[in-house]
C-alpha cells in the first residue's frame, strides 16, 4: 500500500525522517529529467537537484497543503534550477561543460550534434519557455497537468511552448 | 450649444435600438448617471464602439469622460483626451501583438498602455506579460513595475523584480504590496538604487532557513534565499 | 522577430501528437525534425540515480529532532497586517523587514481566482484655508462630494477609507472646485486634462509607512 504525498509529509512532520527518503524517490524519478534539461548540465543538476531537496526538507512545516507537496516541491526545484543555471553561465561556456559531461560513442557523434544544437537552442528561450517546453517535450506532460503543477493558465502555457518550438526551428535551420 | 455632428449622433442615439446603445448599454448609463450631456454621450459612446470593434477596451474610454465632466473639463477638451486615449490604447495593443500575444485582453491593453505612458517601452512590457502566468498577474505585474519605476528605481530594474517575484509565485495580489514597500524604504532614506537592490533579493527569498524558532542549517554550498512561496504561520494543519 | 517564419496552429497540433493532417511538406519536414531532434536530445537525458538519494538522507539524517510547531509558533512570527481600522504607523525599518521576511500567506499553487481583498488606506491633506476638501478618484467614478474628509487639529483633513487593491488614481478636491494632486504622493500621472493624478497601488498589506 503506498502512501500519499500528504501523508508522507504529515509522518514527516511527526518525526519519523526516514520516510522523507520516498518523497526523494518519488520526485527525484518524476522531475529529473525536468532538471538536467533546465540546468543543461548533468552533475550540476544532481546538485541544484539535492539541495532543493533539502530546502525541501528545512521547510517542510512551511508547505501548506502537504497533499500538493509535488506542486510545491516543482517550485523549489525550479528555482534552484535557474540559479544554478545563471551561476553555471556566468562561470564557464555552458556548451563545453555539456560536451563534456556526455561520453561520446562514435555512433553518439551524430545524435550528439542534434542534441547539441536542441541544448544550444534551449539556452536561448526565456527561463518561462524552457520551463514549459522541456515540460511539454522532454516530459511529455499534457497542459493540464503543468498547469496543475506551476500554477500557470494553459493558455499562457500554450503559447510559451509555441514559441519556444519556433525559436527552436529557427535554430534548426540555421544550423542544419 | 450643439454641432451638426452631435445632433446627427443624437438621433442616432434616440433612434437606432441596435448599434451603439445597443452594444454597450450600460456605459452609456453609466455617463447618464453621472451627469454627461447627451451630446456627449453619443461622442463617446461612438469612439467606445470604434474601439470596441478595433479589439480595444472601452470601459477605460468612458471612465476618462466621466472623470473629465467630473473635474469640469469642456466637452471639446474632454473628446480630444479621449481620442488620444484610444490611440495610446492602440499603440499598445500593437506593442502586445508585435511581442507575440495574438489576442490581449482589454485590461492587460488598459494596463500596458498606462504603463508605456509611465514609462516603460514595448520591449519591458512584453517582458512583464511573457513572466505572468494569468492576465490578472500581467495587468498587476505592469501596474506595479509602473509605480515602482516612479518612485525613482530605473525601468529595467523595475521590471526585473516584477519579472522574478512572479517567477518565485508572488503572481498574486501579494504582488501589489511591492510599491508601498519600496515607499516605505524611501521614507527610511533609502536611495532608490539601494532599494532595487533590496527588493531584487528581497523578491525571491521570503525568509529562509533559520528564521524564527525553525530548524536546519544551511549546507554547505546552498546559495543564500528560502524557498519562495512560505507562508509562515497560519498553518492550517496540525502536524 | 517578425521575419521569422512561425509554426502554424495545424503544426503545433502535430507537435501536441496529432494527426499531421494537411501540413505544407516543409512545415512537416522542420516539425518532424524538431521531433527527431528532440528525441535524440531526450534519450542522452536519464534522471539522476539512487546516489541522490542516498546524499540528501546523509544532511538530512543530521538535521536536528524537529520540533512541534502546533500552538506557540505564531508568538514569534510578525503576523501579516489585513483590515486594520487605521494604517498601522510602523516604523518603516521593522514593516520592510516584516515583509521581507515575513510574507502573508501565498496562495495555492493551483490557478484560482485571485482573492479579493480591502483594505484601509487613509488619505491627508494640509489644507488650513479650505472650508471643505474631500477625495474623489477612480475608487469613487470621480465623484467630488462622495468622501468628504473631516479636518483636525492645525489644518489637517483626512479620512480613511476601504479600498480594493490594486491600483487607484485621486486628487483633492478644494472647497467643492479646486482639483489638486497628493503633494505627498511620490507617483503621479498626466490625467490627460492638463492635469496629474496622484496613483497609489496598494496590496493586501495596505499602505507601508513610516
Amino acid at each position: 500500500m503506498e502512501l500519499s504525498d500528504g501523508a508522507v509529509v504529515r509522518r514527516v512532520l511527526d518525526g519519523d525522517v526516514e520516510l522523507f527518503g520516498v518523497l526523494v524517490e518519488r520526485y527525484r524519478e518524476k522531475f529529473g529529467r525536468y532538471a538536467i534539461s533546465l540546468v543543461g548540465d548533468g552533475d550540476a543538476a544532481a546538485d541544484a537537484m539535492q539541495d532543493a531537496f533539502i530546502r525541501a526538507y528545512d521547510s517542510l512545516d512551511r508547505c501548506r497543503e502537504p497533499d500538493r507537496f509535488g506542486s510545491w516541491f516543482f517550485r523549489i526545484l525550479t528555482n534552484q534550477c535557474h540559479d544554478t543555471r545563471d551561476r553555471l553561465r556566468a562561470h564557464a561556456d555552458l556548451s563545453a561543460i555539456d560536451a563534456a559531461s556526455r561520453e561520446q560513442t562514435d555512433a553518439d557523434v551524430e545524435r550528439g550534434e542534434l542534441s547539441a544544437i536542441i541544448t544550444e537552442a534551449l539556452d536561448e528561450l526565456t527561463a518561462e519557455q524552457r520551463e514549459a517546453f522541456v515540460m511539454k517535450h522532454v516530459d511529455g506532460r499534457s497542459y493540464d497537468e503543468m498547469a496543475e503543477l506551476t500554477g500557470t493558465g494553459v493558455d499562457a502555457l500554450k503559447m510559451r511552448v509555441h514559441r519556444a518550438r519556433d525559436s527552436l526551428r529557427a535554430k534548426l535551420e540555421e544550423r542544419l | 450649444m450643439i454641432g451638426t455632428r452631435s445632433l446627427l449622433l443624437l438621433l442616432l442615439l434616440a433612434v437606432a435600438p441596435h448599434g451603439l446603445v445597443g452594444q454597450q448599454p450600460e456605459l452609456v448609463e453609466q455617463m447618464r448617471t453621472r451627469g454627461l450631456p447627451e451630446s456627449l454621450v453619443a461622442e463617446v459612446a461612438q469612439v467606445a464602439a470604434d474601439a470596441t470593434a478595433q479589439g480595444l477596451p472601452a470601459d477605460p474610454l468612458v471612465e476618462k469622460a466621466i472623470e473629465g465632466w467630473a473635474k469640469r473639463v469642456p466637452a471639446d477638451r474632454i473628446m480630444g483626451a479621449i481620442q488620444q486615449f484610444r490611440i495610446r490604447l492602440q499603440e499598445a495593443r500593437q506593442a502586445l501583438t508585435g511581442t507575440g500575444h495574438a489576442e490581449p485582453l482589454g485590461p492587460v491593453v488598459a494596463a500596458a498602455a498606462e504603463a508605456m505612458a509611465r514609462g516603460l517601452g514595448q520591449e519591458q512590457v512584453g517582458a512583464v506579460v511573457d513572466a505572468a502566468p494569468t492576465p490578472g498577474a500581467a495587468g498587476r505585474g505592469l501596474k506595479v513595475a509602473a509605480a515602482l519605476a516612479a518612485q525613482g528605481i530605473g525601468t529595467d530594474q523595475a521590471v526585473g523584480i516584477v519579472v522574478r517575484a512572479m517567477r518565485r509565485g508572488q503572481a498574486d495580489t501579494d504582488l501589489l504590496d511591492l510599491p508601498s514597500v519600496a515607499n516605505a524604504m524611501r521614507a527610511q532614506g533609502m536611495a532608490p538604487g539601494q532599494i532595487g537592490q533590496r527588493l531584487m533579493q528581497g523578491a525571491g527569498s521570503a525568509g529562509g532557513p533559520g528564521v524564527g524558532p525553525g530548524q536546519g542549517g544551511r549546507p554547505h554550498g546552498v546559495p543564500p534565499g528560502g524557498p519562495p512561496d512560505l507562508p509562515p504561520g497560519q498553518t492550517k494543519k496540525q502536524p | 522577430m517578425s521575419t521569422r517564419r512561425r509554426f502554424s496552429s495545424g503544426a503545433h497540433r502535430y507537435l501536441d501528437g496529432g494527426p499531421h493532417g494537411d501540413l505544407p511538406a516543409e512545415e512537416r519536414r522542420d516539425a518532424d525534425r524538431l521531433l527527431d531532434g528532440l528525441r535524440a536530445y531526450g534519450n542522452g537525458i536519464e534522471a539522476p540515480g539512487p546516489a541522490l538519494t542516498d546524499a540528501v538522507m546523509a544532511v538530512v539524517r543530521q538535521r536536528p529532532a524537529r520540533r512541534q510547531t502546533a500552538g506557540w509558533r505564531w508568538l514569534f512570527r510578525p503576523q501579516p497586517i489585513r483590515l486594520r481600522p487605521v494604517w498601522v504607523p510602523l516604523a518603516a525599518a521593522a514593516a520592510v523587514a516584516t515583509w521581507l521576511v515575513a510574507r502573508p500567506p501565498a496562495p495555492d499553487v493551483a490557478p484560482t481566482a485571485a482573492r479579493v481583498d480591502t483594505v484601509f488606506v487613509r488619505f491627508q491633506l494640509v489644507a488650513p484655508n479650505a472650508q471643505t476638501v474631500a477625495v474623489a478618484g477612480s475608487f469613487s467614478d470621480w465623484r467630488a462630494d462622495a468622501f468628504t474628509m473631516a479636518r483636525e487639529n492645525g489644518g489637517v483633513w483626512s479620512i480613511t477609507l476601504p479600498l480594493p487593491v490594486g491600483e487607484h488614481q485621486y486628487q483633492f478636491v478644494i472647497d467643492g472646485e479646486r482639483w489638486v494632486p497628493d503633494p505627498h504622493s511620490h507617483d503621479q500621472i498626466d490625467d490627460g486634462f492638463g492635469g496629474t493624478n496622484s496613483v497609489l497601488v496598494v496590496g493586501p498589506r495596505g499602505v507601508v509607512q513610516s
